[in-house]
Formats: C-alpha cells, sequence, structure tokens
C-alpha cells in the first residue's frame, strides 16, 4: 500500500493492531509540535450510536490530522456539548489506539538514537497499568538538536495521582431532587452547600453546586477526569434537568515519584534559600516552590516527590526534570 | 544616647534620634495631639526600644476642674491610627514575660512586627498571630529558638495558624531563618528537668552523633532531642521517663519511643569518651 511509504522511517514495520477501530491510515503525524500534549480530536456533535457512522466520522477526522498537521496549542478542540458517555469512550479508545501506535513508534527511535532528541525527552515508556492516553509530550517526533545533550534523562516519570477539573452545566440545579433520587449523593446543607455524588468508575468524587458549576476530583488522568464530569453531567440531565458540558477545564494536577535514593534535605535548604521551606516542626517534608513552570513540589527525605499545581501534565514532567539534576547533588552518600 | 520622651509637657524641642534624620516637632498641651516622631528610639546597645508607658497621655495638670471632674471628654484618641500596634506591643510584652524572654528578643520582636504591620500585605491576619509568629522568629534570629508549641503555650493563638503566620512573614520581609538543631534545645530542656551538666553534654553529644550518623532520618530535631535526653538521663544517677520529657519538650512519649529505638542499636557509639555510667550501656531500657 502507498501508506507504507508515506509513513516516516520509524514507524515503518509497524502494522496497524487488529481489531482497532482506526483503519490502515496512520494517524500519526511526524510533525507533532514539541509540548503541545496531546492534540484532541474535534469531535462531532452527532448524538447517534451508530457504530457505521461511528466509524466513518474517525476516517474522516484521520483524514483531517493528516493534513493539518501544526495542531493548536493545547487547547481543547471538543465544542460537543452532548453527553452521550458511549461518544466519549469511543473517542477516548481512538485516542488511546493512536497514542499506542505512537507510543510504540516514539520507543522504537529512543531506545536506538537517544542522543538526537532534545535533552530534555523523557523515556515514553508507559508504566504498567496505565493505558498511554497522552503521548509524553516532551518528545517531539523529529530530532531537534544532532548535537549531544548536557545531561541525560532521568528515566523516571512522574505518576498522575489526582485530577481536579470543573465544568458549568448551565443549568440551575434543585440539590435536594437531586440529593434524593440519584444513588450515592449526599446533602447537608448545613454543613456545605453542595451535593457531593460519587461514581465507581472511574472512581472520583463530584461536588454539584446548586448554580450548575461541579468540580470533578479522584481521577487518575485527564480523559478519566472529562469522562467522569460527563458521567456526573448525564445523572442530573437524567434527573429532569437541563444541562450541558460548558467550559470543562482541568484546574490541579498532581502527580509522585520516586527518585530511588535519599536526599539531604538540610543543604537543599541551605543552596535554595528562595525556593525552599523547610520546617520540621511543621512538616517532615521540604515544600519546593518553583517559579517555572509554577509547581510546587513536596521532597522528602526517602527520595519521594510529590508535585502538584500543574494545569497540564507537561508542566508536572517539566518540574520533575528540573528538579532532578538538584535531588542528584544533595544525595546522601552514607 | 538613652532618653526619655515626656509628650504634653514639651512645648517646642528638637529631637536627635541617632537612627533616624534630626527632627523637630512642636507639641501644645491639649489632651488630643498628633506627634510626628518615631515611636521608637534607641537604647545603649542600639536596639530599638518602644516604651509607651510614659505617653499614655499627659501630665494632666489642668484638665479637671475645681469639683475633680473631668474637663476633657476624649483622652483616648491619642494614637488611633497605632492603637493596633501598640496594642500588639503590650501583647508580645506579656507573652515573652511568661517565658522570661530577655529584652533583646522582644525588641527584635517589636521590629518585626513594626515591619510587617506597616507593608500590610497581612493585613487581614489576626494581630497576635502575627505577634507569635514574630515572637518566634525573633526567638530563632538570636539563636535560641523557641519550638512553636512553646510559643503556643504563651498565647492564644494555634500551632497551625502561628506557623502559616510565620511562613508569610518570611515571605513579606524576605528574610530567612537558619535549621534548628538538637543542640539548640538541650539546655533549656535538660534545666527543666533539673538534669546535671554532665548529663546536659551527654545528652548533646548523642544527638549531634546521631544526626551526623544518620540514624534518625526524617525525624525532627525536637524528638531526637528528646529521645537524646532520656538515653543520656536512663543511662546516670539523675532518671526520668519518657513522660517527664515529653512533658517538657511538647513531644508524645511513643515519640520519644520511636526515635529512641532508632538510636538504641549503636548506643555505645553515642555517649562521649569522658562519661560516667550510672547505668551500663547494655542495661539501657529497651522500649
Amino acid at each position: 500500500m502507498d501508506q507504507n511509504n508515506s509513513l516516516p522511517p520509524y514507524a515503518q514495520g509497524l502494522a496497524s493492531p487488529q481489531g482497532a477501530m482506526t483503519p490502515g491510515i496512520p494517524i500519526f503525524s511526524p510533525m507533532m509540535p514539541y509540548g503541545t500534549g496531546l492534540t484532541p480530536q474535534p469531535v462531532q456533535s452527532s448524538n447517534s450510536l451508530s457504530i457505521l457512522e461511528e466509524q466513518q466520522r474517525q476516517q474522516q477526522q484521520a483524514a483531517q490530522q493528516s493534513t493539518s498537521q501544526q495542531a493548536t496549542q493545547g487547547t481543547s478542540s471538543q465544542t460537543s456539548n452532548s453527553l452521550s458517555i458511549l461518544e466519549e469512550q469511543q473517542r477516548q479508545q481512538q485516542q488511546a489506539a493512536q497514542q499506542s501506535t505512537s507510543q510504540q513508534a516514539t520507543q522504537g527511535t529512543s531506545s536506538q538514537t537517544p542522543q538526537l532528541f532534545h535533552s530534555q525527552t523523557l523515556t515514553t515508556a508507559p508504566l504498567p497499568g496505565t493505558t498511554p492516553l497522552y503521548p509524553s509530550p516532551m518528545t517531539p517526533m523529529t530530532p531537534i538538536t544532532p548535537a549531544t545533550p548536557a545531561s541525560e534523562s532521568s528515566g523516571i516519570v512522574p505518576q498522575l495521582q489526582n485530577i481536579v477539573s470543573t465544568v458549568n452545566l448551565g443549568c440551575k440545579l434543585d440539590l435536594k431532587t437531586i440529593a434524593l433520587r440519584a444513588r450515592n449523593a449526599e446533602y447537608n446543607p448545613k454543613r456545605f452547600a453542595a451535593v457531593i455524588m460519587r461514581i465507581r468508575e472511574p472512581r472520583t468524587t463530584a461536588l454539584i453546586f446548586s448554580s450548575g458549576k461541579m468540580v470533578c476530583t479522584g481521577a487518575k488522568s485527564e480523559e478519566q477526569s472529562r469522562l467522569a464530569a460527563r458521567k456526573y453531567a448525564r445523572v442530573v440531565q437524567k434527573l429532569g434537568f437541563p444541562a450541558k458540558f460548558l467550559d470543562f477545564k482541568i484546574q490541579n494536577m498532581v502527580g509522585s515519584c520516586d527518585v530511588k535514593f535519599p536526599i539531604r534535605l538540610e543543604g537543599l535548604v541551605l543552596t535554595h534559600q528562595q525556593f525552599s521551606s523547610y520546617e520540621p516542626e511543621l512538616f517532615p517534608g521540604l515544600i519546593y516552590r518553583m517559579i517555572k513552570p509554577r509547581i510546587v513540589l513536596l521532597i522528602f527525605v526517602s527520595g519521594k516527590v510529590v508535585l502538584t499545581g500543574a494545569k497540564v501534565r507537561a508542566e508536572i514532567y517539566e518540574a520533575f526534570e528540573n528538579i532532578y539534576p538538584i535531588l542528584k547533588g544533595f544525595r546522601k552518600t552514607t | 544616647s538613652y532618653f526619655r520622651l515626656f509628650v504634653g509637657a514639651i512645648i517646642r524641642t528638637t529631637c536627635y534620634h541617632p537612627n533616624h534624620k534630626t527632627s523637630s516637632f512642636q507639641s501644645t498641651i491639649q489632651p488630643k495631639m498628633s506627634c510626628t516622631l518615631p515611636l521608637g528610639f534607641s537604647n545603649c546597645n542600639g536596639h530599638i526600644q518602644y516604651s509607651f508607658h510614659n505617653m499614655a497621655c499627659g501630665t494632666g495638670a489642668a484638665s479637671f476642674d475645681e469639683f475633680g471632674n473631668s474637663k476633657y471628654q476624649n483622652r483616648r484618641t491619642m494614637s488611633s491610627s497605632d492603637r493596633a500596634m501598640m496594642n500588639a506591643f503590650r501583647e508580645i510584652t506579656n507573652m515573652a514575660d511568661r517565658i522570661n524572654l530577655p529584652r533583646n528578643i522582644v525588641d527584635r520582636t517589636n521590629n518585626l512586627f513594626k515591619q510587617v504591620y506597616e507593608q500590610k500585605s497581612l493585613k487581614g491576619r489576626s494581630n497576635d498571630a502575627i505577634a507569635s509568629a514574630c515572637l518566634y522568629i525573633a526567638c530563632r534570629q538570636e539563636g535560641v529558638p523557641r519550638t512553636f508549641k512553646e510559643i503556643c503555650a504563651v498565647s492564644r493563638i494555634s500551632k497551625k495558624e502561628i506557623g502559616r503566620c510565620f511562613k508569610l512573614i518570611l515571605k513579606a520581609l524576605e528574610t530567612s531563618v537558619d535549621l534548628i538543631t538538637t543542640g539548640d534545645f538541650m539546655s533549656r530542656f535538660c534545666s527543666n528537668l533539673g538534669l546535671p551538666k554532665q548529663v546536659q553534654m551527654a545528652a548533646t553529644h548523642i544527638a549531634r552523633k546521631a544526626v551526623e550518623l544518620d540514624l534518625v532520618p526524617g525525624r525532627s530535631p525536637i524528638s531526637v532531642a528528646a529521645a537524646a535526653i532520656y538515653m543520656a538521663s536512663q543511662a546516670s544517677a539523675e532518671k526520668r521517663t519518657q513522660k517527664e520529657i515529653g512533658d517538657i519538650a511538647g513531644v508524645a512519649d511513643v515519640t520519644i519511643r520511636q526515635s529512641y529505638r532508632l538510636i538504641y542499636p549503636r548506643a555505645p557509639d553515642l555517649f562521649p569518651a569522658d562519661f560516667k555510667f550510672d547505668t551500663p550501656v547494655d542495661k539501657l531500657p529497651q522500649l
């Protein structure tokens, strides 16, 4: 097929996985710009659940993708306000399949020619148990500089632990009826002015306010957070309110990782005084407030690091790559 | 030079202040007046000292009529612009008196409070919380840190709020403080427990060695100090229980037990060479 020739050299030899929803056309674009994160697919606003239509729609999107290679910077182009969960899941699976092919592609190359990549490149090996719905946004698909990097990458990828997102359902809600009729909802107006609702898959908690705004917490990835928010909106819609899905925004992301060596926090606070705060009486970890990107890191003696305050995944990765050489300098030598 | 300011009795004077530019001010004998001189003046040590018990009101010589009733009504709005600050200074002095802090720490606290107050970046916070946090910072800066719990004991503010204000003040004044060490607290804890100098020196040595050998990673220096005092006192004639030490140090006795368990295996290496054991090292209690 012609498509094999049009594939970039490092994606050749990869057959499209059997049973994937992607057709044979490679969705993966070699010109994905550095650091944009996932380039999301524009979602058609059709509500029908016909599988044939779904496949046709994906082929259209694939054609669009391969022509429009420079994606917009990070902004979600989803304009759909429909709350069809099935659509949402199909879209995410499709993206997951794309990303897994692109992950394999980058994995193959990163093991062969690491020095061709930018020095800040992470390995894109997905850790076991996580579906890589996003490519590591730090890996450019084309080599940026042929020179040797100044320092090697850490090889450690922070794991996301929590995502907090907000969405506007666009209509006033009657919390009492929601609390009475919905399952797994608690409402105690004297204690807190919102309904606290929980779903099991993805395991998340939502605070639903009477103004129609909702906060969704507990998801482990951006897509899961969006899917969960849609599920909550669907619940509210089924209770009879004209719920929409406006302005979904991720407000905070928390990640954690382990550098696998003990750290001398006293040394770190001496040299990085203007960023660090270490008060053993108040908290056993060192609180490092990084300026760029604006992330707060909790660094512990054991070597565990918690990163929080990010709006996008790339900030967590970038912050960790910035702190790792500093931490290596304060490794305990005993 | 040290001089007192008599408000209300002075018509015109020139105030020479070593730390501020020369200023002259004029006052009239009226109950309501304003003073343009900064409130502080320096004493022999060069510390700015705030003394306001002599500026509360004038001599009052003419403010009563022949029957003994007061002629003027308003005696209180003398320093309305900074009444909150004077209140805070009074509170700081009270807190410091409860734990017998020397005058230089109180002066430093007052200075810090004044700077924070004038900056207005922490305006919404309770003045007592700011004052307590300033007291904590002043003790640290003078090299004799007090634990947060000790400051809590003399203040009505919770440890959480003092901790928050502490971090905010450091950011607002763009200063930093040194990290606390185990040795900072030894002399105070040991004398409160009535332990002799030998035991105190042994405890200091044990705590320092324990931190050097990294036997207690991640433990608060207070807990390590308490465990060291326990070990030293148990090896000497003056034994103290974990509960007593926990009461003095503000540490739970399970915490002392945890840190003690970490340093117990290396006990023979931690004692100073010239220590006279009343209880030998192998007979130390094992918890």
